[in-house]
């Protein structure tokens, strides 16, 4: 089988923090890492690869430096990485991003299977998985939580929907994206990081691809961000001071008025 | 090439522009901004500059004849008949825009055996329904559901259509937006009209919400949005209301995904449409506390909720999570028990009255939303409050 | 009314090692001054004071059997900083309460409360603001207060490099048994051979004479006074399990965090593979010629049992659902830390850790390599998870043995007795035929043996084996107690270690400083009445 995942190189988001002062989102020695969602579609693929047997390969679209984001993915026991990176690319919505990618795919040719992570935790708009399905022109299932079982040209999974699960099949070619529910990711071994170490990353640029330009980067994408603001929480505060019995005694109070008011 | 350029004579090295940059891809070089690779052309720098010294180059763009696109849409969700309440609360929010542009609301709804639905659409705030009733439309299928939307959208040519942001929703969004090539915007918090250049701004958060972005969809129609349930109130149903109810006939398509059953969650709990919520968190302390959590909820009739750290070591079921990569909340009243208030569960508090955070560390960021805040242990105070509400409810 | 006292204070009676006493008054001070009242007032009375911190010890030196108890909890305040910008060394002044969790909290947001600081420490705190810094004592619990930490020389896994308590204190505040308060810095007063002479606030000279025994020649050790002629006088009341005075005030030294810090789970096929693994890390072995660059912050082990039991819970118990798949081949685990300049720094040590694996006829595929922070959490839960898997096993059980409590140990040998301490636990545990887990810190020789009895029977049957051991190991020029401290529990085991006379020279030590033995009587070693 072969297959491919799509990464996502993200702002360590354990470490946003915001300045008081200035309120902007403090970006120094943030690391970047790979989005966590994707880790799950990385092991979940090298699943299927140690049961089935094949080749994992790892693509993502971002700066030069993602390379090594490509290797980590390779530590985590995938076999390839290719890189697409382009001054060109930069700028893309998710329209534009799953068109660059979808044309990075086709360059790598035959696949069964492609897996992302359910969303990036650094947009969050879980677009990409299913609009580059959409432009590859094969079927595709969001927030898959198991995979039951997988043959030559079907795949059966459950997927979560607000209202519990679906068991579902589907055909293959296909496009999944999975759920942290799916797998618990393994941490690379010595071994796996030596053999990461060694790899070579392919790159690819707009021109090694049969993208459209104009369908690319900021140019390729419909919407703009036309400004970008903090967020201001402002809401009255009170503290309940007092003994723990007297706290409680004015939370019941408070809690009793409102909800006078809810019913 | 779209490029963003510093004009180094006006530059005066003042920083601020490394401020604004959410990609932390801006330096100052010998007292002149250099814009670096992690540039992702965001923009966030141009407003920042207070020297005009920082120009965004775009592409010159194509011209689409937008004048063509009328009308707002909201896909009318439903299962079994019954309609989602976020696609109510979306109609809602389209009346208001309708009335801006002065244009029509319609309502998109399919499935089968879904007749009735017509009227209550109409009550709820559409001019017209447009409904699409198949037997092969009985489950919903990606595919399926994608392909007819784009077929109606090409052929009646919506300016704006809103989706709620279900697990279906957000699934069916991008397939339709990428096959008539336009944008989409995931999770709104607020939708507002610029009626000068007759566009929709959409605000969304970014980084978990540490911020937030204004975003416009301006030389492609229809403008797509996907909107969170609970974000926007519905109207208050008009059932005298009048509209026009259009029934269409499709051919079957086909669906490569098979649906082979449905496994419904049993529990019933419902977090989105809660009133009042009592929330746990980490430093709720053992396991054994929840109890506690969930007697006071009992006592106020409200329903148990949880922070994600609780659901990672599998003390509560994932359909119990706010936040972020959980549910997002609109209840009246809302107790956070030992929840710190990280930014990603705090994204899940949607439109809530009150806020009453409980935590024994008194620099949680929970208390600076909370509108009434104790420090304490929960574990001592849940139990004394529920002994009080109970005895002051007889 | 002593029924009333255990319903309101009921907590205060125990400890994590799960002994329960009793009392019959209780004091929460806020200031050294109230600590001083309070002595003085139970000093007049001749009434027995245990002092407490947060209650998270295993040897029960803060349950009290009768008397007064004096609660540090409320003195939870960092008092002030001192910078010695010659020697780019960083210090810390903290009252005994606050906890390990919240001064890591300070010391993570660089924010402390600073309205009752003087000038010189709100001047040190600038120097802060360039480096992060961190107080490098680990011990697992990491509500333990700092009080606590100091009263038992405490240590933990980063010991390995860091080294105890002891190595990082640098100043104490102490409160003596008649009131008077004892102010002494490292450096101040020096033993000149086993003569000492400290000066008290009141001015009032104490002269004594050390005890005349020598202490074991393990890397941790806290199991009685220390003691060496010659020594820094300091270090008599670290670890001296509050039998000398009360702690009011600590001076801690911090370390600079390093930029790049990994772990790794190494699984090894057998454990005597395992025990070499440990010993080329400690360097006394090289392996096929193989030269290692790479200096662990902490060495700890996991027996075979320890990972069973894990691999059984970790299917079944989703609390522990978070840890890596324990594969059925993995057999003995050895966990190290390592700190570094840089990731590459670290990386050129785990390539050659790798080869040294290999050649000691593991696989370098059978490691979890963590390199960054969110992953070493999830090797951190895992080494956790040993000692809470245990705690489970013991509630469990004790619902249906009342008395049963945990059987864990805390011995440390010298690096040359390691492989002999090993085959003397496993074949004690077979021949008794008992249940139990082994893990730690076996980069100091230090392991904790965890019996998990079935039983009642086999509780005493345990119970009596650590007394074996205890001798054994007295006998191997070990430590009974390498970081719990003596407390209450390990009285029986210190008198394995050291004889009659050198116990009553510790009690005659202890006079000098508190005649009535008012003072956590009854902890390090047994309390007799009468003579002077």
């Amino acid at each position: 089988m072969r297959i491919i995942v799509c990464i996502k190189q993200v702002p360590g988001t354990n470490e946003v923090k915001m300045d008081p002062e200035t309120n902007t989102i403090i970006r120094e020695n943030v690391p970047a890492i790979i989005n966590p969602f994707d880790t799950y579609a990385i092991e979940e693929a090298v699943r299927i690869k140690e049961r089935r047997g094949g080749e994992v390969i790892g693509i993502t679209m971002g700066i030069p430096a993602a390379k090594e984001m490509l290797k980590e993915a390779i530590s985590l026991r995938i076999d390839k990485g290719v890189l697409l990176t382009d001054r060109k690319f930069a700028g893309a919505d998710t329209l534009a991003t799953s068109y660059t990618l979808s044309k990075g795919i086709e360059k790598i040719g035959e696949f069964d299977l492609i897996i992302c992570g359910k969303q990036a935790t650094d947009g969050d708009t879980a677009q990409v998985g299913s609009s580059m399905a959409r432009t590859l022109g094969i079927p595709y299932a969001t927030d898959i939580s198991k995979i039951i079982d997988i043959k030559e040209d079907k795949i059966h999974c459950l997927k979560i929907t607000d209202d519990g699960y679906e068991e579902i099949e589907i055909k293959l070619p296909a496009l999944i994206t999975v759920v942290k529910e799916i797998n618990m990711p393994r941490l690379p071994s010595i071994k796996t990081m030596k053999i990461a170490q060694k790899s070579e990353i392919e790159v690819l640029t707009l021109n090694d691809t049969d993208a459209d330009e104009k369908r690319t980067g900021l140019k390729g994408s419909p919407t703009q961000v036309r400004k970008t603001f903090v967020p201001v929480h402002e809401v009255s505060n009170e503290m309940i001071e007092g003994t723990t019995e007297e706290k409680a005694i004015k939370l019941s109070e408070i809690l009793l008025k409102l909800k006078g008011k809810v019913k | 090439m779209a490029s963003i350029n510093i004009i180094k004579d006006k530059c005066v090295g003042c920083r601020r522009c490394i401020a604004a940059c959410p990609f932390g891809a801006i330096e100052v070089v010998d007292k002149k901004a250099v814009i670096g690779e992690k540039c992702t052309l965001c923009g966030s720098c141009t407003e920042s500059c207070k020297f005009n010294a920082i120009i965004f180059e775009r592409d010159e763009v194509e011209n689409i004849d937008l004048s063509e696109y009328k009308g707002i849409w909201v896909f009318a969700e439903q299962r079994y008949g019954q309609l989602k309440n976020v696609s109510l609360e979306l109609l809602g929010k389209a009346r208001e825009l309708a009335e801006v542009i002065k244009v029509k609301v319609t309502a998109v709804v399919l499935g089968h055996k879904i007749d009735s639905l017509g009227k209550e659409l109409i009550a709820y705030g559409a001019d017209e329904v447009l409904i699409i009733d198949e037997e092969w439309l009985n489950d919903f299928n990606d595919h399926i559901y994608g392909e007819i939307m784009v077929n109606l959208i090409e052929e009646y040519k919506p300016e704006i259509v809103l989706i709620g942001a279900t697990s279906r929703g957000r699934s069916l969004a991008p397939h339709i937006s990428s096959t008539v090539k336009t944008g989409l915007t995931a999770d709104c918090t607020s939708l507002d009209m610029d009626l000068e250049k007759r566009l929709l701004v959409q605000t969304r958060p970014a980084f978990g919400g540490n911020l937030m972005a204004e975003i416009v969809c301006p030389y492609h129609r229809p403008q797509m949005a996907t909107v969170r349930p609970k974000v926007f109130k519905p109207l208050k149903p008009d059932y005298m209301k009048q509209g026009k109810i259009i029934k269409v006939k499709k051919d079957p398509i086909e669906g490569f995904v098979k649906l082979i059953r449905n496994i419904d969650n049993e529990e019933g709990i419902n977090l989105s449409d809660a009133e009042i919520i009592v929330s746990v968190g980490r430093g709720i302390g053992s396991e054994k506390n929840i109890r506690l959590a969930q007697e006071l909820a009992d006592a106020l009739g409200g329903t148990l909720g949880s922070s994600r750290p609780l659901v990672d070591i599998g003390w509560m079921p994932y359909s119990r999570q706010v936040g972020q990569t959980g549910k997002t909340v609109a209840p009246k009243i809302y107790i956070a028990c030992g929840i710190s208030g990280a930014i990603q569960h705090l994204a899940g508090l949607a439109d809530i009255e009150t806020i009453i955070a409980i935590n024994s560390d008194p620099d949680a960021p929970i208390f600076k939303i909370a509108n009434y805040g104790i420090v304490g242990d929960v574990s001592e105070i849940l139990p004394l409050v529920t002994e009080k509400i109970k005895g002051l409810n007889k | 009314m002593p029924n009333n006292f255990e319903q309101v204070y009921g907590e205060f009676l125990r400890d994590e090692s799960r002994q329960v006493g009793y009392a019959e008054s209780i004091v929460f001070p806020k200031t050294e001054d109230e600590i001083i009242a309070s002595v003085k007032e139970m000093s007049r009375k001749n009434i027995q004071i245990t002092t407490q911190g947060a209650r998270t010890g295993l040897a029960a030196s803060a349950v009290p059997f009768g008397g007064h108890i004096i609660n540090l909890s409320r003195m939870n305040k960092v008092t002030g900083a001192r910078y010695d910008r010659e020697n780019d060394r960083f210090f810390l002044k903290v009252q005994p309460g606050v906890l390990l969790t919240e001064l890591r909290k300070f010391l993570l947001n660089k924010s402390f409360v600073t309205s009752d600081w003087d000038e010189e420490s709100l001047e040190a705190l600038k120097y802060m603001e360039k480096n992060q810094w961190f107080y490098s004592t680990d011990p697992t619990e990491a509500s333990a207060s700092m009080g606590g930490i100091a009263a038992c020389n405490a240590s933990g896994a980063k010991s390995f490099r860091y080294g105890s308590a002891r190595d990082h204190i640098t100043g104490l505040r102490m409160v003596l048994a008649d009131g008077d308060v004892l102010d002494i810095k490292r450096g101040q007063y020096i033993a000149q051979g086993r003569d000492f002479s400290l000066i008290t606030e009141s001015g009032r000279v104490i002269k004594g004479q050390l005890p005349d025994y020598d202490m074991p020649s393990v890397k941790k050790n806290t199991s009685g006074y220390y003691n060496k002629p010659g020594m820094d006088m300091l270090d008599l009341f670290i670890g001296s399990d509050g039998t000398l005075g009360i702690i009011s005030e600590i001076e801690i030294e911090l370390n600079k965090v390093q930029d790049a810090c990994w772990g790794i789970t190494i699984f090894m096929p057998g454990e005597d593979k395992a025990l070499d693994l440990v010993r080329a890390l400690r360097k006394e072995i090289r392996v096929n010629n193989i030269d290692i660059d790479l200096y662990p912050s902490a060495i700890e082990f996991f027996s075979n049992k320890a990972l069973e039991m894990l691999r059984i819970e970790q299917k079944t118990n989703p609390a522990f659902g978070n840890i890596q798949e324990i594969k059925e081949s993995y057999h003995t685990a050895v966990y190290i830390e390592i700190e570094g300049d840089s990731d590459e720094e670290i990386w050129a040590g785990v390539e050659k850790l790798g080869d040294i694996i290999n050649s000691l006829g593991g696989n370098e595929d059978d490691t979890w390599v963590a390199n960054n922070p969110t992953s070493l959490e999830k090797l951190h839960e895992f080494r956790h998870a040993c000692p809470e898997c245990v705690n489970m096993k013991i509630d469990n059980i004790k619902k249906f043995y009342h008395n049963i409590t945990k059987l864990g140990s805390d011995m440390s040998v010298p690096n040359d007795k390691l492989k002999e301490v090993m085959k003397m636990y496993n074949t004690d545990i077979k021949e008794n035929n008992l249940e139990a887990v082994i893990f730690g810190h076996i980069g100091d020789n230090h392991l904790h043996v965890n019996i998990i009895p079935r039983n009642m029977e086999e509780f005493e049957r345990g119970k009596n084996l650590f007394l074996t051991w205890a001798e054994k190991i007295s006998k191997m020029g070990g430590a009974v107690s390498a970081e719990h401290g003596v407390g209450k529990l390990k009285v029986p085991f210190l008198e394995k270690m050291y004889n009659e006379k050198e116990i009553n020279e510790m009690r005659r030590l202890k006079k000098i400083f508190d005649p009535a033995q008012l003072l956590n009587r009854g902890t390090i070693f047994p309390y007799v009445e009468g003579e002077k």
